[in-house]
């Protein structure tokens, strides 16, 4: 039986055509109907226009586009032989304000999909503050983004060489005085504790606050175990706090760029990814397996790659990423340069690959350049990635994982689970 | 005691990269302002109704809020043509909101097929079709993305109906009358011709070798801040035009010259004015503008 | 800013057209504020009440000559009938009759202001004393660039070579070396002019 359903609030749109088997998902193809052509607005404009035009691919991880392009003229130049040498001042700038995107993201993905999609499962009413408490803490910790980058959504503080903004120990202190704040919030509200006695506490029934009744509802509702896929992950972005590398049934740190394919798919205007032919899962589960994250691969040891560690890792990261921005404050000299490349090169001719770990995964951006200018340039987003109508082998990740759901409400918010960005998987 | 009715909010999407509602949803008053209206339909927000519902059925609405640039066909939800769509709400709504510069004057995503994608009634500074019939219903907040309290201080002045000033464009005065370097802390590197020697220093100008358009685009974001804390010009960016119908233009990160001479003078001032202005600055050499604030101790 | 509609600007004109005339004839050095006075019968001591030294004169004169040159070439740029070729063609007649009716003023910029570089110092650093003249060719490039009759260029490479130009057949000019009158000279100027700074 063939069900369509069309799936909303995932930053667009998705068309969902479920096909029931015995009353359980026996497939599902996911198409999204629209296309906006950024890599060709980008032919023939000046290189660094990339850094202006990529992050309006998306309104919510913008910011994650913005150092992916950088880091792919960066790249580029590197291998044309203008050496690019980031201070550690840049690089942590640069790392602070992304991790304050993800976390960000993870919260509007906890207080505006997860929790009333699980509440509306039973019809149960939401509690009156939910969206105030979404919209305080991303609020806050993008405050803290743009005291460096200028603005949130949609800054291009990042240029080859570093970045543009020159802060002060007072940017520093105002910017660590929200990441104090936003923690509070997580301790007081989302998980109920303190950071330290999460570390210590070693079950997730343990967890207290918001999240309590995140994982109540899955288990009431026999979510947790569903949602298994390949059990394959991936991590390109190089940051201090993730490992790059890969796992289908063991580790590798070995991956190639040259080794991802894009596939256009007939029924959509998204194209498909693959890694030597196969579909990988990207995002904070596949960040925290290949981190060999002890918490994390004792629940996979009983899980798998279910909905209940997928919607874990998420929660352990931004946990985990709240602490490292902190220390990164903490350590930031200003007097350090913000930017060590003189002069950009005029009419130049490069070649590169930048990657950086988005909130939803491993986010890709080619950038060709000749004479200065895009020549051709490509982005692959971590939703392509997880979203993949797959090969003739096997269904994508995400497909793959609402086998077996008993209804479009199970599926959708398994499908839910792999925090589903439309706009970015179209660009 | 009949409480007065909420006006309904109907915020509809077309071509876009959700940028203007993210923005407004980090608007500090988000939760008291959005709980001032019934919000029918809402991209990010649980709402009462689903797309299928707006898109299938004929909702009341008081409010249309349009982003994304539109198409006549070829850009579909729920296997309708979205501009159509909007169009028949923007004929019964009291008020028509476009929010960024897409759903303005076609922005970014325009760029793909300048034929055929434009904004809800203007393509780039061009009134097209829908111009006609909406304008006197039209308020137009172009930016990219609109900054939260453009939006959140357009609905309370709709709800406090308070008159609203636009300018031909039908931007909102209060916003659009300013310029973005009114406010930016390089002004004075601005006014003495002290270019900033590259990127990431707090000292010198941007407007003429970093290709800023701040003294010629209308927006207050250095007088409000971006985030309440921030804007493009205090860290060193250059401000990209982004509420003008041309953005984003070609060569971002550059000036415009016509023979060594900003192609584009500020918004008002002749250019007879601006060179003799500029002449007589740039025969002085102010010291400290040539130094570093902060000179910190190795 | 140096029209003379006062009885006292008027009286500073007359000041430095004495000046020009005498620094024509004699040279700068040789010229005295005494021989200024005597030329148009005024004091000496009420001479510094116009002009605090001789450096000072030097320095408002030039200021004087440019804002004058400036205000024809003004004239020519508001002209929008005109197209830059003609525009050019007008800028080298207003300069060559200038040298021709008035050879004091252009002298004085090449014989004065370009070879006692250290009069001009201080006050009338870089360009600012001629700033009334260059603002004027600056919007003539400007407008000739946008409406894409010159070419973009640097703005000095355009201004060296029309300038430049203009000034050496002034000086041949006064050298007496050129066989024709110096008008004779403006079409085929005005057209090397146009044919090297053209898009």
């Amino acid at each position: 039986m063939k069900v369509k359903y069309l799936i909303e609030k995932i930053e667009g749109e998705a068309e969902l055509e479920f096909d029931f088997k015995n009353g359980l998902v026996d497939n599902v193809i996911i198409s999204f109907p629209f296309y906006r052509g950024i890599e060709e607005i980008l032919k023939d404009r000046d290189a660094m226009d990339a850094l202006v035009i990529t992050p309006r691919v998306c309104g919510i991880c913008n910011h994650a586009h913005l150092i992916a392009s950088v880091r792919a003229i960066e790249n580029g130049l590197n291998k044309a032989g203008i050496n690019i040498n980031l201070t550690q001042k840049a690089i942590s700038l640069r790392e602070f304000t992304l991790s304050c995107e993800i976390v960000h993201s993870h919260f509007k993905w906890f207080y505006l999909v997860a929790l009333p999609q699980l509440l509306n499962l039973d019809g149960i009413e939401k509690p009156d503050n939910y969206i105030l408490k979404a919209s305080w803490a991303s609020t806050n910790i993008v405050k803290a983004l743009a005291i460096f980058s200028g603005q949130w959504p949609h800054a291009s503080y990042a240029v080859p060489g570093g970045v543009s903004c020159d802060p002060t120990y007072e940017d520093i202190i105002q910017a660590e005085a929200l990441v104090d704040e936003v923690t509070r919030f997580v301790e007081n509200e989302l998980i109920g504790m303190s950071i330290d006695e999460y570390h210590k506490t070693k079950e997730i029934s343990n967890i207290k606050g918001d999240m309590s009744t995140i994982f109540d509802m899955m288990s009431k509702k026999n979510i947790e175990e569903k949602g298994k896929s390949y059990d394959r992950f991936i991590v390109f972005g190089e940051h201090q706090i993730f490992q790059t590398g890969q796992y289908n049934k063991k580790y590798s740190n070995d991956i190639s760029f040259a080794h991802i394919k894009e596939q256009i798919q007939h029924n959509s205007k998204a194209k498909s990814v693959t890694y030597k032919d196969m579909c990988y899962e990207v995002g904070p589960l596949a960040r925290a397996i290949i981190a060999k994250n002890d918490f994390v691969l004792n629940l996979h040891n009983k899980y798998k790659d279910s909905t209940l560690i997928r919607v874990y890792a998420r929660l352990d990261e931004t946990l985990r990423l709240l602490m490292y921005m902190k220390s990164l404050l903490a350590n930031l000299n200003v007097k350090e340069l913000s930017c060590t490349l003189a002069k950009m090169p005029k009419a130049f001719e490069a070649n590169g690959v930048g990657m950086v770990e988005a909130a939803r995964g491993s986010l890709i951006h080619q950038s060709i350049i000749k004479d200065g200018k895009i020549q051709k340039y490509n982005i692959i987003t971590p939703t392509q990635w997880n979203l993949s109508s797959g090969t003739q082998k096997e269904a994508g990740v995400a497909a793959q994982a609402m086998k077996g759901s008993i209804s479009v409400e199970e599926a959708t918010f398994v499908f839910r689970t792999f925090d589903v960005c439309s706009v970015c998987t179209t660009h | 005691m009949v409480k007065p009715t909420k006006l309904k909010i109907l915020w509809l999407q077309s071509i876009t990269c959700n940028g203007n509602a993210h923005s407004f949803f980090s608007h500090p008053d988000f939760m008291t302002l959005i709980q001032k209206f019934e919000v029918i339909y809402h991209p990010i927000l649980d709402s009462a109704y689903s797309l299928d519902d707006v898109i299938n059925k004929k909702l009341a609405c008081d409010i249309l809020v349009v982003e994304g640039a539109f198409r006549e066909t070829g850009m579909q939800k729920a296997n309708q043509e979205i501009y159509a769509i909007a169009k028949s709400y923007a004929k019964k709504a009291k008020h028509i909101i476009t929010v960024g510069n897409c759903s303005t004057f076609g922005g970014v995503f325009r760029l793909y097929d300048t034929e055929s994608i434009g904004g809800f009634c203007f393509n780039d500074e061009t009134p097209n079709e829908s111009y006609k019939l909406f304008k006197k219903k039209l308020i137009s907040l172009p930016g990219c993305p609109a900054h939260p309290r453009w939006i959140g201080n357009l609905l309370s002045m709709i709800l406090s109906q308070r008159q609203i000033l636009l300018d031909n464009f039908h931007r909102p005065l209060e916003v659009y009358g300013y310029n973005a370097h009114a406010g930016c802390p390089r002004s004075e590197y601005f006014e003495w011709k002290v270019d900033s020697k590259n990127y990431g220093y707090k000292e010198g100008c941007l407007f003429y070798e970093y290709g800023c358009q701040a003294p010629y685009t209308h927006a207050n974001c250095n007088k409000i801040l971006w985030n309440e804390v921030s804007s493009k010009t205090r860290v060193g960016t250059p401000c990209f035009g982004c509420t003008e119908p041309y953005f984003p233009k070609k060569d971002l990160w550059h000036t415009n010259t016509l023979m060594g001479i900003p192609a584009t003078m500020p918004i008002g001032v002749p250019r007879r004015a601006y060179l003799t202005l500029t002449g007589v600055a740039k025969s002085f050499s102010i010291k400290r503008l040539n130094e570093p604030i902060i000179k910190y101790k190795k | 800013m140096l029209k003379a509609e006062t009885k006292r600007g008027k009286k500073r004109e007359s000041i430095i057209k004495a000046a020009l005339t005498l620094f024509s004839l004699n040279g700068f050095h040789k010229t005295t504020i005494p021989d200024i006075a005597r030329r148009i019968g005024m004091s000496t001591g009420n001479i510094y009440n116009y002009f605090a030294s001789k450096d000072i004169l030097a320095q408002e004169i030039i200021k004087y000559t440019s804002e004058v040159l400036g205000e024809e070439i003004r004239k020519i740029n508001q002209q929008d009938t005109l197209s830059t070729h003609e525009k050019i063609h007008k800028i080298v007649e207003v300069y060559f009759t200038m040298a021709t009716k008035k050879p004091e003023m252009i002298e004085y910029f090449l014989r004065v202001y370009l070879s006692h570089r250290e009069v001009f110092v201080g006050e009338c650093d870089k360009m600012i004393c001629v700033a009334g003249f260059i603002t004027e060719i600056m919007i003539f490039f400007a407008d000739g660039v946008e409406c894409g009759d010159l070419r973009d260029q640097d703005f000095f490479s355009a201004f060296g070579l029309f300038m430049g130009y203009l000034g050496g057949m002034a000086f041949l000019n006064g050298e007496a070396i050129l066989p024709r009158a110096l008008e004779d000279y403006i079409d085929d100027i005005a057209y090397n002019i146009y044919n090297a700074l053209k898009a």
